[in-house]
C-alpha cells in the first residue's frame, strides 16, 4: 500500500496540490510520489530500478521544484514510473532516490497528462508539524 | 500597475471572475515593464500561473518584456476547422465507425505516438518550416498552408535555441492529439448567424465539420520550462521583479529575450506542423471509412488559429501605428477585414476564429471585426473556460458514467482515458454562448455559426 501525503486544492484549471512531511527532504520525496499518484496508480507500479535526483541550488523552492522537474522528465522521456521516492541529505545537499519501472500499458494506466510543475504560488513552509509544500501542476 | 487592467465580462461572470483569482493576475500582468495600453482578460479569463487564462498584453519592443508565462507551457496550442461536403444526417448511420476509426487512426492520449519517424535533421526542418514541412512530406496541401494563420510558418525560428531534451520529447509525438482539453470532435453546422461570412469559410447549416485542438506537445513544454529558468538569472541582471515566479521575463532586446523568441517560434511550427498532420489522418479516415474521394468529401481547411502564443504585430498604441509584441495566453488572433495577413478568401469578412464550447454544448464560429483591433490588441476569447476544479467535476457526476452522460446529451465518445473524460464533462466549463455573447457585444469578435458536436475523440 502506498500511503497519501498530499491532497488537492480548489483550482479552476489545474492541479493545486499540498504535501506535507516532516522535514525538508522527506518533503522533496513525498511531493514526488505524490506527482506520480496523480499520474498513475503507484500500487501497481514495481520497484526494480532505481534512478537519483539531485537538485539545483538555491532557495527552497528553488530545489523543490529542480526536483519535481527531473521528476516528471523521467515520466515525459523514458516513461518511467516512480512507485515510492526517499531523501537523504548528502554533502549538506539533499538527494531524492526514486524507485520503480518504465511504464507498460498493460498494467498502468495513466490519468492524465502533466505538462508541468509551474513556479506559480510555489512556497515551502514549516510549521511546528513540519513542512508543507505547495505546487501547481499544468495538466 | 502600470497600466489598467480591462476584462471583457457579463455581470454575472464577474463574480466568478473575481472568486477565482483572475483579476489578481490582470493585475501582475499589469507590473510587467513596456506593457502599452493594458492588460486584458478575455470573457473565458480563469486563474492560470503567471498570466491568467485569458489574458492579452502588448509590449513595447524596445523598452518591453518577453515571458514565457504570458504564452504558456503549450505553445501555439490552437484549434482548426475543416469543412466537409458531407451532411451530419447522411454521416449519422457511420458516425459509430467514424468514431471508431478516428480514435485508432488519430493517436491520443498520454504516451501515444505519432505515425512520422523524424530523424533529428527532419525534426530541424519541421522546427524552421512549421506546415510547409508537412507540404513537402505530402501531408498537406498548398491550400492548407494558405490557411493557416501566418502561413503555418512563424520566421526566427532557430532549432538550436531548442534544447535537446526538448527536441527529444518531440521526437515521436507529431501528429498527436494530446490528453486533458485537447479534442477532435465531428460537429455539424447547427445555425449560421453571418451568411456571408459563412459562406466565405464554405460553411451551411446541416454540414459536417471536423474540429481539432492540441499544440506543441512534450516540446513545447520543454521549450517554456527551459526558457523560464534561463530568465530568472537575466532579470537579476536587469534588476526585474515580478509579482510571481511564473512570470519570469526578459527583455525583449536581450539575449534571453532573443533566444525564447526563436525557441517560441521553432515551437509553435512545430504546432503547425502537428496539427496539419492530425488533419491529414483525419482525411485519410474519413475517406476510408466512408469509402468516398477527396472530391465528394470536400475536406476542406476552413483556417488554424493558434491561442498561445507571442508575436509581433503592428497596431495603433496611442494615436500610432507601431509594431509591438503581443502575448496571447488563451486568446484567440481576431483580424478584421482587409488586414494584410488574412487569406484572399476571407479578406472581406475577417479572419475565421474557433470557439471551443464543452463536448456537450458546442462551439462557435466568429469572425475578426475592426473593434478587436482597437480594443484587445487583435483578439478575442478562445474557449468557454473553466469554472469548475477537476475534483469538483468529478465529484458533480455522483458516480454516474461521464460517457452515459455524454451518450444521454446525443454525443458520441471515444477516450483513452475516463478520469480525462470525467475531468472534462460539460458542466465543468461556462456556457460559451454566454462567452461567445460578451466579445460580439463588445465588439471584439462577431458570431458567424454555432456547431454541435455529434462525436468527440479525447485523449
Amino acid at each position: 500500500m502506498t500511503r497519501k501525503s498530499y491532497r488537492l486544492l480548489p483550482h479552476t484549471a489545474d492541479l493545486l496540490v499540498l504535501v506535507r512531511a516532516p522535514d525538508f527532504p522527506s518533503l522533496c520525496a513525498a511531493s514526488v510520489e505524490a506527482v506520480f499518484s496523480l499520474l498513475t496508480d503507484r500500487g501497481k507500479v514495481r520497484r526494480p530500478i532505481r534512478r537519483t535526483l539531485r537538485p539545483a541550488r538555491g532557495s527552497p523552492e528553488d530545489r523543490l521544484l529542480s526536483i519535481l522537474r527531473q521528476a516528471l522528465l523521467l515520466f515525459s522521456l523514458d516513461r518511467f514510473l516512480v512507485r515510492n521516492a526517499g531523501a537523504t541529505m548528502v554533502a549538506g545537499a539533499v538527494e531524492v532516490e526514486v524507485r520503480g519501472e518504465p511504464m507498460d500499458p498493460a498494467r498502468h494506466a495513466i490519468a492524465r497528462e502533466i505538462k508541468a510543475v509551474t513556479a506559480h504560488g510555489l512556497a515551502v513552509g514549516e510549521t511546528a508539524k513540519g513542512f508543507t509544500a505547495r505546487f501547481l501542476l499544468d495538466v | 500597475m502600470l497600466v489598467p487592467g480591462l476584462v471583457f465580462a457579463s455581470r454575472g461572470m464577474m463574480e466568478e471572475i473575481v472568486r477565482d483569482q483572475a483579476l489578481r493576475q490582470v493585475m501582475n500582468v499589469a507590473h510587467l515593464p513596456g506593457i502599452l495600453s493594458r492588460s486584458i482578460g478575455m470573457p473565458d479569463i480563469h486563474w492560470g500561473y503567471g498570466f491568467p487564462i485569458g489574458g492579452v498584453a502588448a509590449m513595447d519592443p524596445s523598452e518591453g518584456v518577453v515571458s514565457p508565462g504570458g504564452v504558456g507551457y503549450d505553445i501555439n496550442c490552437g484549434v482548426r476547422l475543416l469543412r466537409s461536403d458531407l451532411e451530419a444526417a447522411a454521416l449519422k448511420p457511420r458516425l459509430p465507425e467514424l468514431v471508431a476509426a478516428l480514435h485508432r487512426e488519430v493517436p491520443s492520449g498520454v504516451g501515444s505516438t505519432g505515425f512520422v519517424r523524424l530523424t533529428a535533421k527532419e525534426m530541424d526542418k519541421a522546427l524552421v518550416e512549421g506546415s510547409r514541412w508537412a507540404l513537402s512530406r505530402g501531408y498537406a496541401t498548398a491550400d492548407d498552408v494558405a490557411m493557416t494563420e501566418s502561413g503555418g510558418k512563424l520566421s526566427g525560428a532557430d532549432p538550436d535555441a531548442v534544447s535537446e531534451t526538448a527536441k527529444k520529447r518531440g521526437l515521436d509525438q507529431l501528429g498527436t492529439l494530446g490528453a486533458g482539453n485537447h479534442f477532435l470532435e465531428v460537429d455539424e453546422v447547427e445555425e449560421i448567424f453571418f451568411p456571408e461570412a459563412a459562406s466565405a469559410y464554405g460553411l451551411f447549416p446541416g454540414q459536417a465539420v471536423f474540429f481539432l485542438h492540441s499544440g506543441s506537445r512534450g516540446l513545447g513544454y520543454q521549450v517554456c520550462d527551459d526558457h523560464l529558468d534561463a530568465m530568472g538569472a537575466c532579470m537579476r541582471r536587469f534588476g526585474i521583479r515580478v509579482p510571481d515566479r511564473q512570470l519570469a521575463c526578459a527583455p525583449i532586446g536581450s539575449e534571453e529575450g532573443k533566444r525564447y523568441l526563436s525557441a517560441l517560434s521553432a515551437a509553435a511550427n512545430y504546432a503547425f506542423a502537428n496539427r496539419q498532420l492530425l488533419a491529414h489522418q483525419v482525411r485519410e479516415a474519413v475517406l476510408r471509412v466512408l469509402r468516398i474521394g477527396p472530391a465528394d468529401a470536400g475536406i476542406r481547411l476552413v483556417y488554424d488559429v493558434g491561442h498561445n502564443n507571442a508575436k509581433f504585430e503592428n497596431h495603433e498604441v496611442d494615436g500610432r501605428r507601431r509594431e509591438v509584441l503581443v502575448h496571447r495566453k488563451g486568446a484567440t488572433r481576431a483580424f478584421p477585414p482587409g488586414h494584410p495577413e488574412l487569406p484572399a478568401s476571407c479578406a472581406g469578412v475577417g479572419q475565421p476564429v474557433f470557439i471551443p464550447g464543452d463536448m456537450g454544448r458546442g462551439s462557435y464560429v466568429l469572425a475578426g471585426v475592426p473593434g478587436a483591433m482597437r480594443e484587445s490588441f487583435g483578439s478575442t476569447c478562445h474557449g468557454a473556460g473553466r469554472r469548475m476544479s477537476r475534483t469538483e467535476a468529478k465529484r458533480s457526476l455522483q458516480g454516474r458514467s461521464a460517457f452515459a452522460e455524454m451518450e444521454r446529451r446525443g454525443v458520441l465518445v471515444a477516450c483513452a482515458s475516463r478520469k480525462t473524460l470525467a475531468e472534462e464533462i460539460p458542466e465543468a466549463y461556462k456556457d460559451v454562448g454566454s462567452v461567445v455573447d460578451v466579445v460580439d457585444l463588445a465588439g471584439i469578435a462577431r458570431k458567424v455559426a454555432r456547431l454541435r458536436p455529434m462525436a468527440v475523440v479525447k485523449g
